[in-house]
């Protein structure tokens, strides 16, 4: 179905319930419906046509959402480009994407102004209040009758284009259809019936999967949503508060600085009941501190997935945060902690090995999934990823225990091979931060003569801490097999990370050049 | 069986799935059989 009706439906059910809220704007979903439908006749007006590029480059706002919405409604593909990007990345984006609107948030302008001579002829317009020169989004709005026609979509028809963080490559973008969304969202939440159905703090930003399908979800099993225009602690635990808020999603930087601020032991946090985290590999140590920190009513989610899988493929729930029981079980438990949960209702996942056997538990391997909701393709590249009989390759390593809880491994792609060993950098960098000391590593593999490749460690000790590097050697000692131990640790103040921080090996390799 | 609100019916038959918008008295019949109630299992809500 088209994913307009995640608010035409609810909307025509309860009109009046408050559902989304941003800054002094708070709007009922009769009135979401409605700016909706004067932002679908503005797209119409400036000649878009069902299957055209609506590009937007803007933090996370009201007018952001209602704009997919209107999107959706007027059949457009939507592009939620990421706003950290480079300029050049930004180019190639617009370009393949053959964008024929770009709508450019107040803190974009002078970005957009700078690579628009580089663009295919796409048209600009100002989310915000504008420069005076271009048109504004707000007051086209204002001006337009409501337009209540909604396009009758294919399935199939790509609804977001979204690409990839891509530490590793140029982005790829993700074609994720009607059809994804409408699978992911009516199968993991149930449809609005008027009742209160709590308050979720989005503070991922909607070019993110994680924030594109929050807007999906929430709203269409009503659940208000406060937007905020991006991550800021003080913020963030302010609204907590002042809104009730019981549901979150977190990336695990913004969890560290959550439980390192001020402000956070005097946070009401009573409403709070569910709290996921995920984008990036969660340190143990920050949901260990996390769960000690936070009251008993908040519950822990960990969520793993790709935007190619639409989000989530596998959840670590809260019963599994719940560090209790007998002393083998809180063993147990802890140790679980580690994992990525277990699949979904609507998804298969197997570990498999180079020739494609599927692996018995304790064995690292690819992990590899199936779901009706795998991304339509690339745009304008192959995906190598496919598999037989639907199942897809993550790229990402990983190994089950007895009962089917996963655990991540690593990328496939970072996989260091020393002297013929496999090994996944993950499960040396688990060691190396257990270690009192330590804060963050990561590994990466140093080319070698002899073994082809060996294992460089990167550090960052906890503020205050000291350790050589002969100490952390001798710990690994005991802890990992000779072959896993790192030949070579560099101390740095702190690790290179994209935006949802995840961390960026390429810059850590690019640095170790530097360096020889 | 009245249909529910929010709820989504399938036909075990045809594979047609539909969402009931305004409930009802009445009951969904598809390829000559009553549709059959589809739950959603909720999500420990990631998102």
């Amino acid at each position: 179905m088209n994913t307009v009706n995640f608010i035409s439906i609810p909307g025509s059910i309860a009109p009046e319930q408050e559902i989304v809220v941003f800054g002094q704007n708070r709007l009922t979903y009769g009135e979401l419906n409605d700016l909706v439908a004067r932002l679908t006749g503005v797209f119409r007006q400036q000649g878009l046509k069902p299957r055209d590029v609506l590009a937007i480059l803007d933090t996370n706002s009201h007018l952001y959402i209602a704009s997919y919405y209107a999107a959706a409604k007027a059949g457009l593909t939507f592009l939620p480009l990421n706003y950290r990007a480079k300029d050049p990345e930004l180019e190639y984006m617009i370009n393949t994407a053959n964008a024929r609107l770009l709508l450019a948030g107040d803190r974009y302008l002078d970005l957009v102004k700078r690579i628009h001579p580089k663009l295919n002829g796409v048209k600009c317009m100002a989310v915000g209040e504008g420069d005076g020169a271009l048109a504004r989004l707000a007051d086209l709005a204002a001006k337009a009758d409501p337009d209540e026609t909604e396009t009758e979509i294919e399935e199939e028809d790509v609804s977001v284009l979204m690409y990839t963080s891509g530490t590793t490559s140029l982005p790829k973008g993700v074609m994720l259809s009607f059809h994804d969304f409408t699978a992911y969202v009516t199968a993991n939440v149930e449809m609005a019936d008027g009742t209160e159905r709590g308050v979720f703090l989005v503070c991922a930003p909607f070019y993110h999967i994680a924030g594109t399908t929050a807007m999906m979800t929430n709203l269409w099993t009503g659940r208000k949503m406060i937007v905020m225009p991006q991550f800021e602690p003080a913020n963030w635990l302010e609204l907590v508060q002042r809104e009730k808020v019981t549901h979150a999603f977190v990336v695990p930087t913004m969890m560290k600085q959550l439980l390192d601020h001020p402000a956070f032991a005097s946070t009401d946090f009573s409403s709070l009941t569910n709290l996921a985290y995920g984008g990036a590999p969660m340190p143990v140590a920050v949901i260990r501190r996390a769960i000690e920190a936070f009251p008993k009513n908040v519950g822990f989610v960990n969520a793993y997935g790709q935007t190619e899988t639409t989000s989530s493929l596998t959840v670590l729930g809260p019963d599994d945060h719940r560090i209790e029981g007998t002393p083998e079980q809180v063993e147990l438990k802890l140790k679980r902690l580690n994992s990525i949960g277990k699949p979904l209702p609507d998804v298969e996942v197997r570990v498999r090995d180079e020739d494609g056997q599927f692996l018995a538990a304790g064995q690292v391997g690819e992990i590899i999934i199936r779901t009706p909701r795998i991304m339509k393709g690339y745009a304008g590249r192959k995906d190598d990823a496919a598999l037989a009989d639907g199942w897809r390759a993550t790229g990402d390593l990983g190994w089950l225990d007895e009962e089917g809880y996963i655990f991540f491994a690593g990328r496939k792609d970072d996989m260091i091979i020393r002297g013929g060993e496999n090994i996944a950098p993950a499960e040396i960098e688990t060691v190396l931060m257990s270690h009192p000391a330590v804060e963050e590593a990561a590994v990466i593999g140093e080319p070698s003569v002899e073994w082809g490749q060996t294992i460089k460690a990167f550090v960052v000790l906890r503020e205050g801490r000291k350790a050589g590097a002969k100490e952390i050697q001798e710990f690994c000692k005991t802890r990992l097999a000779s072959f896993k131990r790192p030949e070579n640790i560099e101390f740095i103040a702190e690790l290179p990370k994209n935006a949802l921080g995840k961390i960026l090996r390429k810059e850590l390799h690019a640095r170790q050049k530097a360096d020889a | 069986m009245a249909n529910v609100l929010g709820k989504r019916y399938m036909c075990e038959k045809c594979g047609t799935e539909v969402l009931c918008n305004k409930a009802g008295s009445g009951a969904l019949e598809c390829c000559e059989g009553e549709m059959k109630l589809k739950e959603a299992k909720p999500l420990p809500s990631s998102d």
